[in-house]
């Protein structure tokens, strides 16, 4: 062992003084250094699952529960019989058009009805609104792109069909005719998640996706920057989501909901096989099965409705390995 | 609190601050990687005619075993003896018999093309129960057919033990893994490419690719919208960390894309298609910006437009401004039938999905159809669509600029194909022209195609009509051109001049069928209008009614019947075509045939219609 004089300073004394001096200093930097790595890593971990990652989140399992939804209160007092199919294909009928009796050859559709032209989605609420998306069809007319700023609503008691909310922020143009484009009802919170594409462009993604109460016709939330060509909300054992498909790419996103609001972070849940596919249209059609429509979608007016032009998939939850198993239906 | 603990709180409270910044900024990180994506990737199309894989000798022989196939009377072309073991050998023997594996070969008495893709051993436990029970202790071989006609792919069940067929299924709109003999003949279009040759450098060499892409099971190909079928083998470049993919159709035997991308599971052939490349190919180089053409004299600039097809914009002869733009706004559609009594107009109605307009006529016939939009892939409210990007072709004394707009179902019925034509010619004069090629939803269809043509001879121009000698319009004013009595020089009807310069202008030649392109003329009218802001200078949206012929939409911009002396002339020209099916004398008709090699063929009758442009002398 090294001793050193009283006039003679050892390097190893230096070095230890140095150490205890700064030694808090480089306790900072090193904490810094792990909280920095962990955020990369977790990061880019999040954003390979975005872009494609093999590993799709836990979602945890999820059933077709009943929801709130009821059909239209006025069905009764027409003496409509159960079940009813709603229309909004636009082959026969312009607008909405509700299908009754044997085989569905019955027809509700009052000329009121194709008053805001053509609708692309709808949901109910517990009282039997029926609330509706617009969509531009075929050719454009002078009315089209305002008729795409509005969401509507069929009255349960007396069937009138209104606009109910009308969206300033929507524009759209002849260089992307869509609008609103999809709504999901939320029964826990009697709100509506509304989703918007117009102010997209082929450079980058600009939609939006509306909270809105639409008992005080107010936003209450709006989440930015992605397309959202239909929006479904989904109540699994990890909590609620709001499961969204893309009108940009081929694959299906989820926003985790908590407290009435939605997480800006999104996940990437699967992808369909073929990349012109896009998915208009999610239901849960069993204990962790998704179904799910895709049509192709460039932001042009849908000239083909056929049913030739839509797919459908079965996309299935393995809770255990946390996968899904996606079938194409023939 | 000494100095180095205060330093070390500030470190830490500004470093958390820092990683907290980054944490919740989540989007802009993922732009930015989706970003520099887009960078790397570059779309190629290809420029050269498909005749070019003709002489590739694994093209040739292929198409010389079809062809004494099909004179044989058979169907299916086998495979080669290497790609089977002896039982495979025999399956392919016994199902080459059996009625039911055939039964979708023949169409009308016509052969059709089909290829026998492969034939294995069976997985015995992807069976049925009944398949299982039979196979388990005998030898099953599993086959596959693909119709290259119908897109249908065929799997059978062979117990080859017992010489029997267990099972046939057919699977619609799917391709199945290809043979081998097809991979060699894809390699090898990919290999003498030139567009895949340009892109490398040299001429690859065969071990240079792979197929890493041929399918292990049934799946959309990604071409055609999944009509052909189409493989993609790849070329990597380590060195560089990116590969190019080339679609391969192996339907029509030629490149139809190719793609630089970056090595990685992000780009997998999964999501290659020839839409999508399409798509993006002419967004990003055509739709987004103004291409710039210099030929012969002239010198242009062209663009495809959200609705209004193929716009040529600021063409110059010789440095003198000729053309402002050009360009065909809509294709109205109609077609004539009997029975206007009966006509229940009170909902609206739709054919093949497309929402139809009715018009009744004064003699008990009514017109019913609609407009058609040509425009962007993306972002448009375009109906009908570009197939591939602008060509640039040679002609004897020229060079013609096209745009194909097509239904992606065309020739099937009520989808419709579209060119637009612009002809420069080396003497200054140049054609617009629009071409239909069918098939539409029947006969007795009437076509207008509107073209606004905006000349630049000044800004300030004079309008004149042949009635014996020129007489100038004053004021803006509609022409049917089939009225007209005389032609000067047998041959202008209008005039179009510089109003300070009478010498400079152009003589307005209508087709009459003269244009040795089988024509049988224009029919057109023609507008004169002054121009005015929000009158088809940009995009405009569908003018007019589809089938009222008495208005062709441009009605709307006579209304004030402005003053045209000495002003900014628009012309707006509408030609009006009659369509025939009948056989012998099809004229804007399209129909699909099977050829002497058991595949599908288009036959086309293309109309082409609009004036032609000559300078005053």
């Amino acid at each position: 062992m090294a001793v050193c004089g009283r006039a003679k300073i050892c390097a190893g004394q230096v070095k230890g003084r140095a150490l205890r001096k700064y030694a808090s200093i480089l306790a900072s930097l090193m904490l810094l250094a792990i909280a920095g790595y962990v955020a990369v890593h977790q990061k880019n971990k999040e954003i390979a699952v975005t872009d494609g990652g093999e590993k799709p989140p836990g979602l945890g399992g999820f059933s077709r529960s009943a929801d709130c939804a009821r059909l239209p209160q006025f069905l009764g007092r027409l003496k409509i019989p159960q079940p009813v199919l709603i229309d909004l294909s636009q082959k026969r009928y312009t607008g909405i058009a509700l299908h009754y009796g044997q085989n569905y050859e019955q027809t509700l559709h009052p000329e009121a009805w194709e008053k805001y032209e053509h609708f692309g989605t709808y949901t109910l609420n517990e009282r039997g609104d029926i609330y509706l998306s617009p969509t531009p069809f075929i050719s454009v007319r002078p009315t089209t792109f305002d008729l795409q700023k509005n969401i509507y609503k069929l009255d349960t008691k007396t069937g009138a069909l209104s606009a109910l909310m009308h969206i300033d922020d929507v524009r759209p143009s002849a260089s992307n005719p869509y609008g609103i484009i999809s709504l999901a009802y939320d029964c826990e919170d009697r709100t509506l998640w509304v989703s918007a594409i117009d102010e997209t462009d082929y450079q980058s993604q600009k939609g939006v996706i509306y909270h809105i109460d639409p008992g005080a016709k107010k936003i209450l939330q709006t989440v930015e920057g992605f397309d959202a060509l239909t929006v479904l909300l989904l109540r699994t054992g990890k909590g609620k989501f709001l499961l969204a498909g893309s009108a940009r790419d081929n694959a299906l996103y989820a926003y985790a909901v908590a407290d009435g609001a939605v997480s800006p972070r999104r996940l990437k849940l699967l992808e369909l096989p073929t990349v012109n596919e896009h998915i208009r249209k999610i239901k849960i059609a069993g204990d962790n099965h998704l179904e799910l429509q895709a049509i192709p979608f460039s932001y042009t007016l849908l000239a083909q409705s056929a049913s030739r032009d839509r797919t459908y998939y079965d996309a299935k939850w393995d809770v255990a390995a946390s996968k899904w198993k996606l079938e194409k239906r023939e | 609190m000494s100095k180095e603990t205060k330093t070390s709180i500030a470190i830490l409270v500004t470093g958390l601050l820092l990683i907290a910044l980054y944490w919740f900024a989540p989007e802009k990180t993922a732009q930015k990687k989706q970003g520099s994506i887009t960078v790397e990737e570059k779309i190629i199309l290809p420029k050269n005619a498909p005749e070019v894989y003709q002489d590739i000798p694994e093209v040739q022989s292929y198409i010389k075993d079809i062809r004494e196939m099909v004179n044989r009377g058979e169907a299916v072309l086998p495979l080669q003896g290497r790609e089977l073991d002896d039982r495979a050998q025999k399956a392919q023997e016994i199902l080459l018999k059996d009625q039911e594996f055939l039964k979708d070969t023949m169409q009308d008495g016509r052969i059709l093309h089909n290829d026998m893709m492969r034939i294995l051993p069976a997985i015995v436990s992807t069976l049925d129960a009944g398949a299982k029970q039979i196979c388990q202790p005998h030898a099953c071989y599993q086959a596959e057919k693909y119709n290259f006609v119908t897109n249908v792919t065929t799997r059978a069940i062979v117990d080859v033990r017992n010489a029997r067929v267990l099972s046939v299924q057919r699977y619609q709109n799917m391709q199945p893994d290809i043979s081998l003999r097809l991979a060699r003949i894809a390699r090898a279009i990919a290999l003498n490419a030139p567009e895949v040759k340009q892109e490398l450098g040299a001429k690859p060499s065969v071990t240079d690719v792979s197929m890493a892409n041929v399918r292990g099971a049934l799946q959309e190909s990604p071409c055609e919208n999944s009509a052909h079928l189409c493989v993609a083998p790849v070329f990597a470049d380590h060195s560089k960390e990116r590969a190019l993919w080339a679609i391969v159709d192996l339907t029509e035997l030629k490149l139809v894309a190719a793609k630089w991308t970056r090595l990685g599971k992000t780009t997998t052939p999964a999501r290659i298609s020839e839409r999508s490349l399409q798509n993006r190919y002419i967004m990003e180089n055509f739709c987004q910006k103004n291409t710039l053409l210099e030929r012969n004299g002239w010198k242009l600039f062209y663009r495809l437009t959200g609705s209004d097809g193929l716009e040529v914009i600021d063409a110059s002869y010789r440095g003198r401004p000729v053309l402002a733009s050009a360009k065909i706004v809509d294709w109205h559609v109609s077609y004539q039938q009997e029975g206007a009594g009966q006509l229940d107009t009170t909902t609206e109605a739709y054919m093949e999905g497309r929402r139809v307009e009715f018009v009744q006529a004064g003699d008990g016939t009514y017109f019913f159809g609609y407009n058609d939009a040509m425009g962007c892939p993306m972002f448009s409210t375009s109906v009908v669509l570009p197939f591939n990007a602008p060509q640039i072709k040679k002609l004897n004394n020229g060079f013609m600029l096209i745009q194909d707009y097509r239904n992606p179902k065309w020739p099937m019925a009520c989808n419709y194909r579209y060119e637009n034509r612009f002809e420069f010619f080396d003497d200054g004069s140049f054609r617009v022209a629009g071409v239909n090629i069918g098939r539409g939803c029947g006969d007795n269809a009437f076509y207008r195609p509107l073209m606004r043509i905006d000349m630049a001879l000044g800004g300030k121009e004079k309008f004149y009509k042949y009635e014996g000698k020129w007489e100038q319009w004053k004021q803006e004013r509609m022409d049917d051109s089939r009225d007209a009595a005389f032609h000067e020089d047998g041959r202008y009807l209008y005039k179009i001049t510089s109003g300070a310069d009478g010498s400079r202008g152009y003589y307005i030649e209508p087709n009459r069928g003269q244009f040795q392109d089988a024509s049988r003329g224009d029919n057109a009218r023609v507008f004169a209008t002054k121009f005015q802001t929000g009158e088809g200078e940009q995009d405009l949206l569908t003018l007019g009614s589809c089938c009222d012929l008495d208005q062709d939409g441009v009605e709307r911009y006579l209304e004030d019947s402005a003053s045209i002396d000495g002003e900014n002339i628009v012309l707006w020209y509408v030609p009006r075509v009659h369509n025939d099916a009948r056989e012998g004398h099809e004229y804007c008709w399209a129909d699909t045939a099977i050829g002497d090699n058991g595949n599908p063929f288009v036959k086309e009758w293309p109309c082409v219609v609009g004036p032609k442009f000559v300078p005053v002398k």
